[in-house]
């Protein structure tokens, strides 16, 4: 008993195998513009490489590409096929692979299914990568003259002002590290000294911040330096101060910009697989109902189109003593070659 | 009278004509859009910075009048599109036949006029973006404390992000800060003997700082940034006053704004330029297709040759007439005096 059984008229044919060629075609866009995406959030990835430590994962957008360049390749070729299917001469090369292509899309299919799932649900390894490339690049940020982080101050300034985020988790960590480089410390000054020593590192820490930190809502000129102390400014009060500074973290701007892009390229990569799996499935029954047709001869008699010969058990049972004697042919084979040189050589 | 530049159209040259009329009524159609485009981009880019140029500036009326101008030259050249393709098209022609007339005028008088409005303002227009820059931005500089006037409120944060995105600081320089107030009093300590005395010394009884705001500091510095005391060589260790380059961005948001506004400017007139050009070309074109077309009567299958012109011959005539007949009514006619002029000669047909 067939699965999903459709009959199938010459006009009825004939519209399925027009509307495939038109959905295979606006598939092969849609591939391409996962192709695309996959590319952009490639490069977005790269350009913030410097505060992830290098080590990020390129798992989504490698996996997005190559399913995006699968898919277009194989609804070209549907587009193709569906083409020829009108004309019974031309369609008679198609035939004999039809099945193997089918199976091939299935598994294409799998692939992009797959890069879409990836896309919504690998976000924690993100997390992990940019808090620690955040805390590397604070801890860097006051070399300026050492080689290979000289860049450091540059990056992290922009990104502040860029993402409006000051810091890791809050401008507090900016506390915690020493940001100025020893380089442009007056040491004969007594408050440096006096700093210095009291620190158990001999670090040089300060309430203070950089000015990208800064934020342009505040209604008074930005306060960056002794920022706990409310003596030290005038009508300040630092625990009630909200538009002064960022206060979000860059590690959670960050996060949420990727989050929300890494979404909309997976709900996007759903909807093309969806409409995929649509055009796969039209094709077979096109396949199918232009096999199923009963007389060569004559092109306008009716047929029938289904998606599987025999019901899923069935099929499925068939499959495998299709790979069982696929086993058995070999052996067959191996002991045919035994037996053969045996009796020769007694 | 000889019509006015006659030009002979036998059947292929007709058939070739349309053709190319089709192609270039299509590029018309784009160049209109690609201006349509770029006065848009033009108009969101002023209204961004509306706060730092001076309202009596007439520059905004340059993106206004292109956007006019290139919306009239697409649809100039879509229905020059649809009139040439008409034209090759027996069937299709009669009820083009009654809008061409109409349309030549339209385009003619509307687009060409629109048009060369526009060209005339991306020639004269930019001129006063100067002046007009200086005042908006020295006027928003000296509202950079008012955050709590309302009407001004919004001029810090407008201009910190300014500086921030166009990378530059002041109008000319970063020295234009010396010399407004734009810390707000109501941040400044009374009791502070250095504000009181700052205060007293200033004629206008205004605080100046030798200080920037944070939006200046430039990010490629390897030093953190030196907002405060920038003039007093002694204040901050291993700084140089003589190069201060590095530690705020060198160049002034005028200079910067000027540039870029006049490059998009400059963009915009070429772009119209070409729609110009290309607007002539294919009214020129659709009028000798009109006249050649109604010299067959209208009967595009026609093997006859026809002539195209530009102007029916007679019209200097016809326009003496009406001239003469307009001035004799304001004259007060005591009798009916026979008209001085004989009847005007037999006329070729004209649509």
């Amino acid at each position: 008993m067939a699965l999903l059984k459709v009959r199938f008229d010459q006009k009825r044919r004939v519209k399925l195998a027009q509307g495939l060629w038109l959905l295979n075609w606006l598939s092969v866009l849609a591939g391409t513009a996962v192709f695309g995406l996959g590319l952009f959030l490639k490069v977005e990835l790269r350009r913030r490489s410097d505060v992830m430590d290098n080590a990020e994962s390129h798992l989504v957008p490698n996996a997005l590409i190559g399913a995006g360049a699968l898919s277009c390749a194989l609804h070209a070729l549907a587009g193709r096929i569906c083409y020829d299917a009108l004309d019974p001469a031309r369609f008679a090369r198609w035939r004999p692979w039809l099945r193997p292509y089918l199976a091939a899309c299935a598994l294409g299919h799998a692939g992009l299914l797959l890069a879409a799932l990836c896309c919504l649900l690998l976000r924690g390894s993100l997390e992990a990568t940019l808090a620690r490339g955040l805390r590397q690049g604070l801890r860097f940020y006051r070399d300026t003259d050492t080689p290979g982080r000289c860049f450091m101050k540059k990056t992290i300034d922009l990104l502040q002002i860029e993402f409006r985020c000051c810091g890791n988790n809050g401008f507090r960590d900016w506390f915690e590290i020493q940001w100025i480089s020893n380089r442009y410390l007056d040491f004969s000054s007594k408050e440096v000294k006096d700093r210095i020593k009291s620190n158990v590192d001999g670090r040089y820490l300060v309430d203070g911040v950089p000015f990208s930190c800064c934020n342009p809502n505040s209604p008074r000129p930005c306060i960056q330096y002794q920022l706990t102390n409310n003596s030290a400014h005038y009508s300040y009060d630092h625990q009630t101060e909200e538009l002064n500074l960022w206060l979000q973290g860059c590690r959670a701007a960050l996060l949420s910009y990727y989050s929300s892009l890494m979404n909309s390229m997976g709900a996007l990569t759903l909807l093309v697989w969806l409409s995929d799996v649509t055009a796969t499935t039209g094709l077979r029954y096109l396949h199918t109902a232009l096999e199923s047709v009963s007389n060569p001869e004559d092109p306008e008699c009716e047929s029938e189109g289904w998606l599987l010969e025999k019901s899923v058990p069935e099929t499925w049972k068939a499959f495998l003593e299709s790979l069982k004697r696929l086993g058995k042919s070999n052996q067959v084979e191996a002991e045919g070659a035994d037996a053969g040189p045996a009796p020769e050589a007694g | 009278m000889a019509p006015v530049l006659p030009l002979a159209l036998p059947p292929r040259p007709r058939v070739r004509l349309a053709q190319g009329l089709w192609l270039l009524s299509w590029a018309l159609a784009l160049a209109g859009g690609l201006t349509l485009l770029c006065s848009g981009h033009l108009l969101v880019q002023l209204s961004r910075l509306r706060t730092f140029l001076a309202p009596s500036c007439p520059f905004a009326a340059l993106p206004q009048v292109a956007l006019a101008a290139g919306a009239a030259a697409l649809g100039t050249g879509l229905a020059g599109a649809g009139a040439s393709r008409a034209s090759l098209d027996a069937a299709q022609y009669p009820p083009w036949r009654r809008v061409l007339g109409p349309l030549l005028v339209a385009g003619t008088a509307g687009g060409g006029g629109l048009l060369v409005l526009s060209l005339g303002l991306a020639a004269a227009l930019p001129g006063s973006l100067d002046s007009g820059l200086e005042e908006g931005l020295g006027a928003a500089m000296a509202h950079y404390k008012d955050t709590e006037v309302p009407g001004h409120c919004h001029a810090k944060r407008l201009l910190d992000e300014l500086q921030l995105r166009h990378h530059c600081c002041g109008c000319r320089g970063f020295k234009d800060w010396f010399g407004v107030q734009w810390v707000s009093s109501r941040y400044l300590d009374p009791n502070d003997q250095d504000v009181v005395d700052r205060i007293q010394s200033n004629v206008e009884g205004l605080y100046l700082i030798d200080g920037v705001p944070f939006s200046c500091c430039n990010p490629h510095s390897p030093r953190p940034c030196l907002q405060d005391q920038l003039s007093d060589p002694h204040a901050h260790p291993l700084f140089d006053p003589r190069q201060p380059n590095l530690n705020l961005w060198p160049q002034g948001c005028h200079g910067v704004l000027l540039g870029h506004l006049q490059g998009l400017a400059s963009t915009l007139g070429s772009m119209l330029a070409v729609t110009f050009l290309l607007q002539t070309v294919v009214l020129l074109g659709l009028r000798y297709l009109q006249t050649a077309l109604e010299g067959l009567g209208g009967v595009i299958d026609g093997e006859g040759d026809a002539q195209g012109y530009l102007l029916p011959g007679g019209l200097r005539h016809r326009l003496k007439m009406a001239w003469l007949q307009g001035g004799a009514a304001r004259r007060p006619a005591p009798g009916e005096a026979p008209p001085e002029e004989a009847p005007p000669t037999e006329d070729p047909p004209e649509a």
